[in-house]
């Protein structure tokens, strides 16, 4: 079985096109997802891929190249809107894992607990797919992800990248992530909230998405809505905006457990991320 | 298709399925690094690439084509050991061994982490850098798992290593 490595996107788009290949950047869901008797026609490396490890700042658009990884998303210099990204970069895995993973990595990867992805619906994120035969597309994060370990990454496409709308200057971000410990370890539940704070320290808008209590993570619109004019301290947390949420039991964790650890995860890094 | 290994060049395995672990210790008996969990859960299999760290059994051999790996039989200088080595030794930062391996690798990257400015982990502030302090060296060390319990040797002899407080 080959491993191919190219450096150019039209040739791995080339070798996309010519069977059923697995991709890979970082490996490290790649590898504990093997299975015995069962392997991809080839295995497709895009970290070599010219421009894929840039993180990129435009007018509009912060990009991040498919093949960035958490320790670059640490040590890059991005606005306190990205501290929940930065935050949750330094508590996926380990530092040993930091170093070999990706962010779009743990997109692809779809898991109900990916760390990445409550952060990136609260940043609005779009996801960037290239293809020989239909070429690119941007599709925002939440329709791309559809479901446990599923997305609409079709056979012959590859994630070229992640793309954040350039966010206001005032808004601020927080993380807040629960599991057994705190590294190495599957979440129960996590939390970003991206925030804007007016001048009487009242919120004017407002952004939260919660991991690991649905099968895709889900923003919250009703609380997002209702928090709109509050000071940070006044907001309450009602059961019904909860909604979209359907949290299950499991070894990790009870569903009433997760309802619990949302609303007081909400609590926190809305105040934390007005702190900021 | 070539990866060298503590600075000797070898021919990566035509089965791109083989984890760099797996190639290190099946293929080309170097047996320091450890298999722990085989799941990136523990960090006993912790190596150096170009100088990084990563887990070595949630890698692909091919996927480091081209590139340096330094592993624990690496580090020592002949019969002097490496002073990280030494001063794992001299704080008792073992019990059964097997995750000593992937400690001390962590602890040498996580020094070169210092020196190159990466942001503190424990800081609320995610881009200050970092104190010498023993909640920091932690905090870096959680990816390495000690079942025997000598965390605290463990982190005597990285405080050390590192220059920073022993508290």
């Amino acid at each position: 079985m080959s491993y191919i490595s190219p450096t150019k996107i039209d040739e791995a788009l080339e070798v996309l096109s010519r069977g059923s290949g697995k991709i890979i950047a970082g490996g490290t869901d790649v590898y504990p997802s093997a299975q015995l008797g069962q392997h991809p026609d080839f295995y497709m490396d895009v970290t070599r891929i010219d421009g894929l490890k840039r993180i990129s700042v435009s007018k509009d658009i912060v990009h991040f190249g498919s093949a960035v990884t958490w320790t670059d998303i640490i040590n890059a210099d991005l606005g306190s809107a990205f501290d929940a990204l930065k935050a949750t970069a330094r508590e996926v895995g380990s530092v040993q894992i930091q170093n070999a993973a990706t962010l779009a990595g743990n997109v692809c990867n779809a898991s109900p607990a990916a760390d990445g992805v409550p952060p990136l619906l609260a940043l609005d994120a779009s996801v960037e797919l290239a293809s020989r035969a239909q070429g690119s597309r941007l599709l925002p994060l939440a329709e791309f992800i559809t479901g446990v370990r599923s997305t609409v990454l079709r056979r012959d496409e590859m994630v070229v990248g992640l793309q954040v709308p350039v966010p206001p200057s005032t808004m601020t971000s927080a993380f807040e992530k629960l599991g057994s410990r705190r590294y190495l370890v599957i979440s129960i539940c996590m939390t970003a909230v991206n925030l804007v704070l007016d001048q009487d320290n009242r919120i004017t808008d407002a952004r939260i998405a919660v991991g690991a209590c649905s099968a895709v993570a889900q923003r919250l619109p009703a609380l997002e809505a209702s928090v709109i004019g509050q000071r940070p301290a006044d907001v309450e947390i009602k059961p019904e905006f909860l909604a979209p949420l359907t949290p299950i039991n499991d070894v990790r964790g009870a569903a009433a457990y997760r309802y619990d650890v949302v609303q007081e995860q909400c609590r926190r890094a809305i105040m934390q991320a007005a702190s900021r | 298709m070539t990866i060298e290994i503590n600075n000797r060049p070898y021919d990566l395995p035509d089965d791109a399925r083989i984890s760099l672990l797996d190639f290190m210790r099946e293929r080309l008996e170097f047996f320091g690094s450890k298999k722990g969990c085989n799941q990136g859960a523990c960090g006993a299999c912790t190596v150096l690439v170009d100088g990084e760290r990563i887990l070595s059994c949630l890698a692909l051999a091919a996927q480091y084509d081209g590139r340096s790996v330094t592993t624990i039989e690496g580090v020592a200088n002949g019969d002097e050991l490496h002073p990280l080595q030494a001063l794992f030794v001299e704080h008792e930062g073992m019990q059964c061994g097997y995750c000593t391996p992937g400690q001390i690798m962590s602890g040498i990257a996580l020094k070169s982490e210092l020196e190159r400015g990466a942001p503190s982990n424990v800081s609320s502030d995610l881009t200050v850098a970092p104190r010498l302090s023993r909640d920091e060296i932690k905090e870096r060390l959680s990816g390495n798992l000690c079942r025997c319990g000598a965390h605290n040797g463990i982190i005597d002899a990285v405080a050390a290593y590192v220059g920073g407080e022993e508290q």
